[in-house]
């Protein structure tokens, strides 16, 4: 019916713009989308917003160790924008200095913590990477056959500063090839954060110590406050974290320490019978659609009684001046029936890329001087990074006992003192293998919970579509011989 | 020797052929370089057990398709992809006309309307989805607020925390983000239905309705076909705005093809695997642009 070229628009037509209000639109729609993109200078916090900072001031000194070798070339370094927004304040003058003291030039790129798996399995797949030193806070191991062996940068940071952390070590190795992946040396505890006050209203004012408590006081002070807590059971980073160790604590788990698949248990449809309860009692649909960065935001909004959650939250809460700060304190891992245990919150894993043009020497000199100066780290990062070789930060207990950031009570962050008791690394009893990594990524056990909770599926249903997601990936990478055999 | 070159760069200038081929060039290199490239690669990909740690390519024929429709939450993707594109483009198609009808009449802020209806278009798509990431907050939701503020309800809707509420949330944003591209194409098909026709139905006595149904909408037709094949192709093949949105979740039921292709293929590191979830609505998706283009081209020589 219609000519061909009928959709010419008539030069008078009701449609027509002329250039000068062409110009006009396309004008204000650019202005429109430069407003929301322009964001270079100032540094992602955990809890969303965006802020400009300084680097903390005073703490301890850096120190210098000359390079096994000569050092030249470049260095170009990818990580997160950490959740503490002053660590990378420290952080890229503390690289630069680095830089300039051994003859490298030194470049440091921070994303956004949810960018980094995609930019970093990008740069992988390339074979020619645009940075020599990636870092990321999850696991890596699928990466194993494009790294380079960190074996030599651990046993010379052993030789150094004493021996490394299990909980580090079954981050970043892996038994079956014998092969550092990765070098991990430091990592984050995630201990329950609670609001004192709620807490003692029910008689509980050192918060939760037991998945009982949490389960009781939780849903009194939900029924009596309004204030739900937030173990999360979303798609999301601190949902994964948060579950595995509900699962430890109740004697289930994914795999053994031989890396056979264990998931079908009595012990887990516990867990799942737990967490429907906690779920209909002290929580919200809200826990099925949180970010990483929900818990952060509940609590410091005063929405939350307790999370489980890195301390980022609560410095957060301080340095923007929250009232909130004061009345959330600390608890370790929640005692289950058979253990306390939860996932370290953040395991830093630094990768070097085996491809032509990578400088290998420099990033693996930048590591040992990295390591060299875990003091500093922690300091910087308002001790949320801990040390995978504790001797480099022998002041450590001395800071998380009295915080010199100034917290009220000074004491509050003094169970810290205690997390190499009850943080174990993602994949306990057994290594962060690459099926491991993958489970994870696509958060297989948040679904199974949630499905569970919010009546989709019994239980046993749950676990059994979790489990047989979790077969297939063991068998898959144990086909590629990144996974014992057990 | 000098003249004749002099000649012949003058014939190639005035050649119309050499011309379009020149000018056409650099977008044919882009759509080789940023489209045809990745897509064969992911061809490739698709039939090796390629990882994102191991660059390898080993040859396993279908065996990773296999392993994808077996996989519960793959089938979970297939039916919310089709659900979210039909749902979406039907919600698409129906308010892309009404707005078109409204935009082609003449009213004081014509200007204004027509550029606040074009913004969801205009704005990069995450930072449009982060400021619904923000609308839909379970705690803080400026919806839930008036809607309270209303009587209407007494607890947060927790709108991206349940399956039915999720999904009508990304249907939402989806449909209001393609929206203006639809109205604009359907205005200029508006524009372009000759005014003898309008002039003669109006003379003929036709209401609103009678002229929408039995005269618009059929001249309309094939531009309206165009609109839902361009909204169909960006919905299936966009993950932005479940991604930022949801994840997929909550429980998988906002997954789509696209987020599980991502989350299999990057953030799970099973490469080959995402590739193949990728690529498993192509054929359906060159067929839905076979039939719509064929349907257009019909209706326009008829």
């Amino acid at each position: 019916m219609l000519p061909r070229n009928s959709l010419w628009v008539p030069r008078k037509a009701p449609f027509a713009v002329t250039r000068r209000e062409f110009l006009y639109l396309t004008g204000a729609a650019a202005l429109v989308a430069a407003c929301g993109n322009g964001s270079d200078a100032t540094t992602t916090t955990a809890a969303g917003s965006s802020t400009s900072v300084a680097p903390v001031a005073g703490g301890p000194e850096t120190s210098f160790v000359e390079p096994r070798e000569q050092l030249s070339g470049e260095l170009k370094i990818l990580l997160w924008s950490h959740f503490v927004p002053a660590h990378d304040a420290w952080f890229d003058p503390f690289v630069e200095e680095w830089g300039e003291m051994v003859g490298v030039d030194v470049t440091v790129d921070h994303i956004a913590v949810a960018d980094v798996p995609a930019a970093i399995a990008s740069e992988i797949q390339s074979g020619q990477p645009e940075h020599d030193l990636l870092q990321y806070i999850a696991v890596l191991s699928q990466h194993e056959p494009s790294v380079v062996d960190m074996t030599d940068v651990v046993t010379e940071a052993e030789s150094r500063y004493g021996e490394m952390l299990e909980l580090t070590r079954r981050s970043s190795f892996n038994p079956n090839t014998e092969k550092y992946y990765a070098f991990a040396p430091a990592w984050a505890p995630d201990p329950g954060n609670y609001r004192q006050s709620l807490w003692d209203g029910v008689g509980l004012p050192e918060g939760p110590s037991t998945y009982d408590d949490l389960l009781q006081g939780g849903s009194e002070i939900f029924a009596s406050e309004g204030v739900q807590l937030g173990i999360g059971m979303s798609q999301e980073i601190d949902s994964n974290m948060a579950l595995r160790g509900l699962m430890w604590s109740f004697g289930a788990g994914i795999q053994d320490e031989n890396e056979n698949v264990i998931i079908n248990s009595d012990a887990t449809i516990a867990a799942i019978e737990y967490m429907n309860e906690l779920f209909a009692g002290a929580m919200t649909p809200e826990v099925f659609a949180w970010n990483a960065a929900s818990n952060n935001q509940g609590i410091n909004a005063g929405e939350l009684s307790y999370i489980l959650n890195s301390i980022s939250a609560y410095r957060t809460a301080q340095d923007e001046g929250l009232e909130v700060a004061d009345d959330i304190l600390f608890t370790p891992a929640l005692e289950g029936p058979e253990t306390a245990l939860v996932a370290s919150h953040v395991m830093y894993n630094w990768i070097v890329p085996d491809a032509p043009d990578v400088n290998v020497a420099a990033a693996q000199e930048f590591l040992l001087h990295y390591a060299e100066n875990l003091a500093p780290v922690a300091w910087n990062s308002k001790l949320y990074d801990f040390p995978a070789f504790p001797e480099r930060v022998p002041d450590l207990a001395g800071w998380v006992d009295e915080d010199p950031f100034g917290s009220n009570p000074p004491d509050k962050l003094s169970v810290l003192n205690t997390a190499l008791d009850w943080a174990t690394n993602i994949g306990h009893p057994g290594p962060a293998n690459p099926a491991i990594g993958q489970i994870f990524g696509e958060s297989i056990i948040p679904v199974m919970f949630a499905e569970a909770a919010q009546g989709n599926k019994t239980p046993e249903e749950a676990l059994t579509d979790a489990e047989t997601q979790i077969n297939a990936i063991f068998d898959d990478w144990r086909g590629r011989g990144l996974v014992g055999s057990g | 020797m000098t003249t004749t070159t002099a000649t012949k760069q003058r014939y190639l200038g005035d050649n119309p052929r050499f011309l379009a081929g020149l000018f056409m060039s650099p977008a044919v290199l882009y759509i080789i370089a940023l489209v045809g490239f990745p897509f064969v690669l992911a061809i490739i990909y698709a039939f090796t057990d390629i990882s994102t740690g191991n660059p390898e390519l080993e040859f396993v024929g279908w065996a990773t398709f296999r392993r994808v429709l077996a996989d519960p939450v793959f089938r979970e993707a297939l039916w919310n992809t089709f659900l979210f594109a039909v749902i979406a483009n039907v919600m698409v198609v129906v308010l892309a006309t009404a707005l078109a009808e409204i935009l082609v009449r003449d009213f004081k802020g014509k200007w204004l309307v027509r550029f606040l209806v074009l913004l969801p278009w205009v704005a990069p798509v995450s930072l449009a989805t982060i400021t619904w990431l923000w609308t839909l907050d379970s705690i803080f939701s400026p919806i839930d607020w008036v809607l309270r503020q209303l009587g209407l309800i007494t607890e947060n809707m927790y709108w991206l925390g349940q399956p039915g509420t999720a999904m009508t949330s990304v249907i939402a944003v989806q449909t209001w983000r393609i929206v203006p591209l639809a109205a604009v194409i359907v205005m200029a098909g508006l524009i372009a239905i000759p005014s003898d026709i309008t002039d003669a139905v109006a003379v003929d006595g036709a209401g609103f309705w009678r002229r929408m149904f039995q005269v618009t909408i059929p001249l309309l037709a094939p531009i309206i076909a165009v609109a839902v094949l361009f909204g169909l192709i960006l919905t299936i093949s966009d993950m932005s705005v479940v991604y930022v949105l949801t994840r997929g979740g909550p429980t998988n039921s906002t997954q789509v093809l696209s987020t599980w292709a991502f989350i299999k293929g990057i953030e799970g590191g099973a490469l080959a695997q995402g590739a193949a979830v990728a690529l498993f609505l192509l054929p359906v998706l060159i067929a839905i642009t076979a039939i719509v283009l064929r349907l257009a081209r019909r209706r326009e020589v008829m």
